[in-house]
């Protein structure tokens, strides 16, 4: 959406990127992740249950990123090509909170 | 009356009501899988095991506490005792934390304080007799305890989910009969229910004190 053109996609198996999210203990690790313009961040869900990814915040959404975790070992990941600050939570378990900071 | 009590029970409850627990007297042992074992009956484990049972009653006590004043209309009772429900929330997930760290400490919370959000809505629901909204307070009583169970899981392959899962059931069941009997103005069935909401707690603590020490016999020996 808007400028920030992104890919999100679910693959199959859970070898987490080098700019990677582990989904793990109804955590997001790391809660923030520093990356470059034009990198992708891939999220692997290590919790037998369904998490999402979605862009924003429980109380303000910005509708930039959604993408289901649907259970262990599965990924999602979303291309960030524009410098920014990307809040994200999980739309199931709204405390779980994680940010991406793109330089 | 009941406006005064929905209103009431929705706003203090969310912030205090949070560490509901349901409860059901589970007549027999606890599954294979989680049987327990002689290992907690040494000293650290034995006081992890004590521990734990403690805090797990005390939630069972506090939120029947919580939810009788509810229904009765007793404000500021109700008001007590959903904020030391919650104080007991902390010292549980304080618990936790002193076993898997801070940040498990810290999603474990909210998580924890979630199903008592859930118990509040059925509490509201009964007290309104509204059927769509008890129904709704179970089926998310329901969907919770595969969380719950995820969250025990991740933490130590000792718990499998679906044990956990099913173990927190009864507790949801335990304490629906709690709430149910409160409803219905009958004391004596009301406190048996609690007796046997609280004695099924036994079946969770017990379980999760011996899959910890199994997971980390060194910091529990001795």
């Amino acid at each position: 959406m808007l400028a920030m053109a992104m890919w999100l996609g679910l693959v199959g198996t859970a070898v987490a990127a080098p700019d990677g999210v582990d989904v793990q203990l109804f955590t997001f690790r790391p809660a923030t992740q520093d990356v470059k313009a034009g990198v992708d961040v891939t999220w692997t869900n290590r919790d037998d249950i369904e998490h999402t990814v979605t862009s924003g915040t429980p109380e303000a959404r910005d509708g930039r990123f959604q993408s289901p975790l649907a259970g262990k070992g599965a990924t999602a990941t979303v291309r960030f090509k524009e410098p920014g600050v990307y809040p994200y939570f999980c739309e199931r378990h709204p405390s779980m909170r994680g940010e991406i900071r793109v330089h | 009356m009941k406006r005064t009590l929905v209103v009431f029970l929705g706003a203090a409850a969310m912030t205090a009501l949070l560490t509901t627990g349901c409860t059901a007297q589970m007549a027999g042992s606890p599954p294979a899988a989680m049987a327990a074992s002689p290992a907690t009956s040494n000293g650290k484990a034995a006081a992890l095991r004590a521990g734990l049972n403690t805090l797990f009653q005390e939630h069972v006590y506090l939120a029947s506490a919580a939810t009788g004043a509810a229904l009765g209309g007793r404000e500021a009772e109700f008001k007590a005792a959903a904020g030391a429900l919650d104080e007991n929330s902390v010292a549980i997930s304080n618990a936790i934390g002193s076993v898997y760290g801070a940040d498990a400490e810290k999603a474990f919370l909210p998580l924890w304080r979630r199903h008592i959000g859930f118990v509040v809505d059925y509490t509201v629901g009964v007290a309104t007799k509204d059927a769509g909204k008890q129904n709704k307070a179970v089926s998310d009583l329901v969907a919770y305890t595969n969380d719950f169970g995820a969250f025990l899981s991740a933490a130590n392959p000792n718990l499998p989910k679906a044990v956990v899962a099913d173990l927190v059931k009864h507790h949801v069941v335990t304490l629906k009969s709690v709430i149910d009997a409160q409803a219905t103005g009958d004391a004596a069935k009301a406190y048996s229910a609690v007796r046997t909401a609280a004695g099924h707690m036994r079946m969770i603590a017990d379980p999760l004190a011996d899959a910890i020490v199994k997971q980390f016999p060194d910091k529990f020996a001795g």
